[in-house]
């Protein structure tokens, strides 16, 4: 190989496929997908899933997304199209790979703020956070769905979508039964401890929005969510609400647990089983976990 | 609470009995009064036999309290059982039940269920974890067999099989983190409990081993002779090592498979319990298996009753090694080590290549050439491409972690050739000595406590925690001369608290966690040009530095006795290595992170290559080091592209696989 280049300095060996035949392809293959959405759009790069489903929400899909099909399986709705570029892992998104492929702007979240300088030197980076300490996350949703929406030029989208969740959030607020247990939300981690939903999350915005009450009263963390053992739940006089995935085996096990049965038992009514949603999410995720939670209130309550 | 217990030690002549004495009346009344809190002492005691149809308060007694009691006596007690016959078969006091690569086997088969085949974990993950701790001890034992079992085989087999493991681990982990990040709370070794089924698993299982232990007494106690005297009684040392081993083993697999890694009490049991006066095997095991039970009983028992001031969960098994650390530096200066001794066949024989400086040369005009590669061959957007020289868009990203990876593999390299050679310790390597150990303490404590921290504040931090590291290595031990043997123990108490916090900030499932994996697993990726540049030169200087010492190397291994007689200042030659081994750690791990274990097998590689007198060792592992750490971190880049694998991930893997073939071959 350095014989090669040392014999031949006027013809430089090039990439098999240049760069910018790629880039056209995959402009062209967007222009298709969504004519309308990326007439004056920049080209996003985003490290972070929320943004990127904000991004798509608004209508004009992120060009490069950090851990794609993790994405797909976590976050699920609503799903990438097939021209998306995968970054690599989140944490450490492959540089030479978004230099290639030359994005107009980098979205990020506080998380991966270490890597701005690095990232600064391919597109300008921009910072978005959410579920900060002491703020309402409802709120900070809107903005933060008003700040992407800024960058892709397309404010009108982000009212729209803030427009669309709280309708819909408010119909279903009516829709729902009159009196409403408070409700525990929790997520199995091993068939012994949960993840239990409290403040500063997406869970509880919804419930806030959507009126009820959640039972947890103590502390979590800067994501909403504490870890805690089985046995935590025990006082607590609440309807249960269990988010899926449970790990695998953890379902049996619990069938066998006498602390399980008990607290069973001991909820308002049939534990709720809802089925996954991105914990940590924005908008989309917000609406779909208040669908899922109606849904689950209304069909229990009629039985 | 126990560390005043033991301070009493002198005025009480502290034996064994009094030791467990103590501490038992301590669980016992911490308990009861933990009962009296939750319903009142007789309600509390009638919940042990307490029915399914009673009220909530009972339920949680009967289903939660009563069997994580049980749970950690036995798992306390199990494990120090398991740690007595580690030490005794492989007469090293470093020696703990996970050695062998019970956790790490365990913990991936775990990982590897989870992603490939969950229905298996319906059938049992206690099965699943249990066989993966088995297939990893068969290894080591298939490695170590044609030595007949031979201690430092068994442990070197054991280190190497537990690096590799566990990189693979980190892989899955770093891929996979949200399917995972329930066995982050698995790894670590949470007590909680809610029915009686792990109770009715261990219990039979642990008799059934305390059993083998008792009847394998008599033969085990030959071990504590040397080969020779123990062959002519007409003894098998290779059955009988395996008879020990597969039982601590067993043991440990046992536990582990069931409440998670548990850190410390198997390693420290025995160790106390020594300290404490007692020195035939039986005494050894029957008061290590007391003192373990009761001890990891009495912290899960003031866990419990504290713990309630923070929010979420602290897993018991991380904060017994985080707390157990503080400790075990306390006790080292009072252990009754034979330090000043050689340790018989310390050091994996292997051949003496004739020609050392002409296999360097070899090895020099390999890292050139893969050097070259890694800069102009990759995979972008389009596939496979080469690169010019002269294309500095794409060299830009290229060269900086081609210099980085170069300057580490230097540097932990040397850092581990001193180490291993003034210690005299195979196990010996700067992750190890615990350097690498706090400045990842100080970093994970500063990306969970500041608010997005840059690079630079993340780089003076740690420093800081390296720094404090060797304050602490040499203030507990500069009093005894740095005696080595202490020292790897002091690391040894300094990385396990780090594996402690690790576990703790990981269990919580603080999506920040990722982060702190990344970093954990060894990467070139947060490396620019400067400090690519930095890191190398750094390497060379103290490369050039360590040079002359090279004598001195020669002569340390030799034992305390023969170093004096050749008119070596023990105390300062030792004091200027560590310095030494201290600046190329701290430096390194700042770059790469605190697991690239090059630093482990930088030195046993070049040993195996043929370089053996100290000064060709030097160079040889430098050299070595350079190019398993550029290898890896080129083929990490490119093996999951666009997904990057940390280099340090593949050094271990790469590396490993070599060690492993090496080793076999003895």
């Amino acid at each position: 190989m350095t014989l090669l280049t040392r014999s031949s300095p006027v013809r430089r060996p090039r990439p098999l496929v240049a760069g910018h035949a790629l880039l056209f392809a995959l402009a062209m293959a967007m222009l298709l997908s969504a004519p309308l959405a990326m007439a004056a759009s920049p080209r996003i790069a985003t490290l972070d899933w929320t943004l990127a489903e904000t991004l798509q929400a608004l209508g004009t899909p992120p060009a490069a997304v950090a851990q794609i099909e993790a994405y797909h399986d976590w976050v699920g709705e609503p799903r990438l199209p097939e021209s998306v570029s995968d970054l690599g892992l989140r944490t450490q998104p492959n540089l030479e790979l978004l230099a290639d492929l030359d994005p107009d702007r980098i979205l990020i979240s506080p998380m991966f703020a270490n890597l701005t300088p690095r990232l600064s030197r391919i597109a300008p980076v921009e910072n978005f956070s959410l579920y900060s300490p002491g703020q309402d996350t409802w709120q900070e949703m809107r903005q933060l769905t008003r700040g992407v929406a800024a960058v892709v030029n397309r404010p009108e989208a982000a009212e729209a979508l803030i427009a669309d969740t709280e309708t819909r959030l408010d119909e279903l607020q009516r829709t729902l039964p009159d009196a409403v247990a408070p409700l525990l939300v929790v997520q199995f981690m091993d068939a012994r401890h949960v993840r239990v939903f409290g403040d500063n999350g997406l869970y509880q915005a919804v419930m806030k929005r959507l009126g009820l009450e959640n039972a947890w009263p103590g502390d979590t963390n800067a994501w909403g969510f504490s870890l805690v053992g089985l046995e935590e739940l025990a006082d607590l006089d609440a309807r249960l609400v269990v988010v899926e995935p449970y790990p695998a085996g953890v379902r049996d096990a619990l069938e066998q647990s006498g602390l399980w049965q008990g607290l069973k038992r001991q909820s308002q009514g049939e534990p709720l089983v809802l089925p996954p949603v991105w914990s940590f999410g924005a908008l989309p995720s917000a609406q779909r976990f208040a669908e899922q939670l109606t849904t689950a209130l209304e069909t229990a309550d009629a039985r | 609470m126990l560390a005043r217990l033991v301070r009493l030690a002198p005025l009480l002549r502290l034996s064994p009995g009094i030791a467990c004495g103590l501490l038992c009346l301590a669980c016992l009344v911490l308990a009861s009064s933990n009962l009296v809190d939750a319903a009142g002492l007789l309600a509390g005691l009638q919940a042990l036999f307490g029915s399914a149809d009673a009220g909530m308060d009972t339920l949680v007694l009967h289903f939660s309290w009563w069997p994580r009691l049980m749970m950690s006596l036995l798992a306390g007690g199990g494990l120090a059982l398991a740690g007595v016959l580690m030490q005794q078969v492989l007469r090293n006091p470093l020696a703990a039940p996970t050695t062998l690569g019970v956790a790490s086997g365990a913990n991936l088969s775990l990982m590897a269920t989870t992603l490939m085949a969950p229905g298996l974990l319906v059938v049992g993950r206690e099965w699943v974890a249990l066989l993966g701790g088995g297939l990893a001890m068969g290894l080591v034992f298939a490695l170590a067999w044609r030595r007949g079992l031979a201690p430092v085989v068994v442990v070197l087999g054991g280190l190497v099989v537990n690096l590799y493991l566990g990189a693979l681990g980190i892989v899955l982990l770093l891929f996979n983190q949200q399917e995972l990040k329930g066995l982050l709370i698995w790894g670590a070794g949470s007590l909680a409990q809610n029915d009686w089924g792990g109770v009715t698993f261990l219990a039979p299982r642990l008799a059934l081993g305390a059993l083998a232990a008792w009847l394998l007494l008599r033969p085990l106690a030959v071990l504590e002779l040397d080969d020779a005297s123990a062959r002519s009684l007409g003894v098998s040392l290779r059955n009988l090592r395996l008879a020990g081993l597969g039982l601590a083993v067993f043991l440990t697999g046992c536990v582990v498979s069931v409440v998670g890694v548990i850190g410390f009490i198997g390693l420290a049991a025995p160790n106390i319990v020594r300290l404490a006066g007692a020195r035939r095997l039986g005494p050894r095991l029957l008061w290590s298996t007391l003192l373990g039970a009761l001890l990891l009983a009495t912290t899960d028992q003031l866990l419990q009753r504290y713990s309630g001031q923070v929010s979420g969960l602290v897993p018991t098994g991380a904060v017994t090694a985080t707390l157990g650390a503080p400790l075990l530096i306390w006790l080292i200066p009072r252990l009754k080590l034979r330090g000043d001794q050689p340790p018989a066949g310390a050091t994996a024989p292997a051949g003496r290549h004739h020609a050392p400086l002409r296999l360097a040369g070899g090895l020099a005009i390999g890292l050139l050439a893969i050097s070259v590669v890694a800069l102009l061959v990759g995979q972008t957007a389009g596939g496979w491409s080469w690169q010019s020289p002269a294309d500095w868009d794409v060299l830009q990203w290229r060269l900086p972690r081609v210099l980085a990876s170069a300057g580490c593999g230097v540097m932990l390299a040397l850092a581990g050739t001193l180490i291993q050679r003034v210690t005299a310790n195979p196990m010996a390597s700067p992750e190890v000595l615990g350097i690498s150990g706090g400045s990842a303490i100080a970093l994970i404590l500063a990306i969970f406590l500041l608010p997005s921290p840059d690079n630079l504040t993340l780089v003076g931090i740690g420093t800081l925690g390296a720094m404090a590291s060797l304050a602490i290595l040499i203030i507990f031990n500069g009093r005894s001369g740095l005696l080595p043997e202490r020292l790897l123990l002091t690391g040894v108490a300094i990385t396990a608290a780090f594996d402690g916090v690790r576990a703790i900030v990981l269990a919580g499932g603080d999506p920040r966690g990722q982060q702190v994996i990344a970093w954990l697993s060894g990467s070139t990726y947060y490396v620019d040009l400067t400090s690519g540049l930095v890191v190398l030169g750094l390497a060379l200087l103290l490369a050039l530095a360590s040079g002359p010492l090279a004598r001195w190397l020669d002569i340390l291994p030799l034992g305390a006795a023969t170093s004096r007689a050749l008119g070596l200042d023990l105390n300062r030659s030792r004091l200027l290595l560590l310095l030494l081994v201290a600046l190329l750690t701290a430096a390194a791990t700042l770059v790469v992170g605190p697991l690239s274990f090059v630093g482990l097998l930088a030195p046993h590689l070049a040993r195996l290559l043929g370089f053996s007198r100290a000064g060709m060792h030097l160079l040889g592992a430098a050299l070595s080091g350079a190019l398993l750490m550029v290898l890896a971190d080129w083929v990490g880049r490119q093996l999951l592209f666009p997904q990057e694998i940390p280099a340090g991930i593949v050094a271990s893997l790469l590396g490993g696989a070599y060690f492993m073939w090496g080793l076999r071959r003895l």
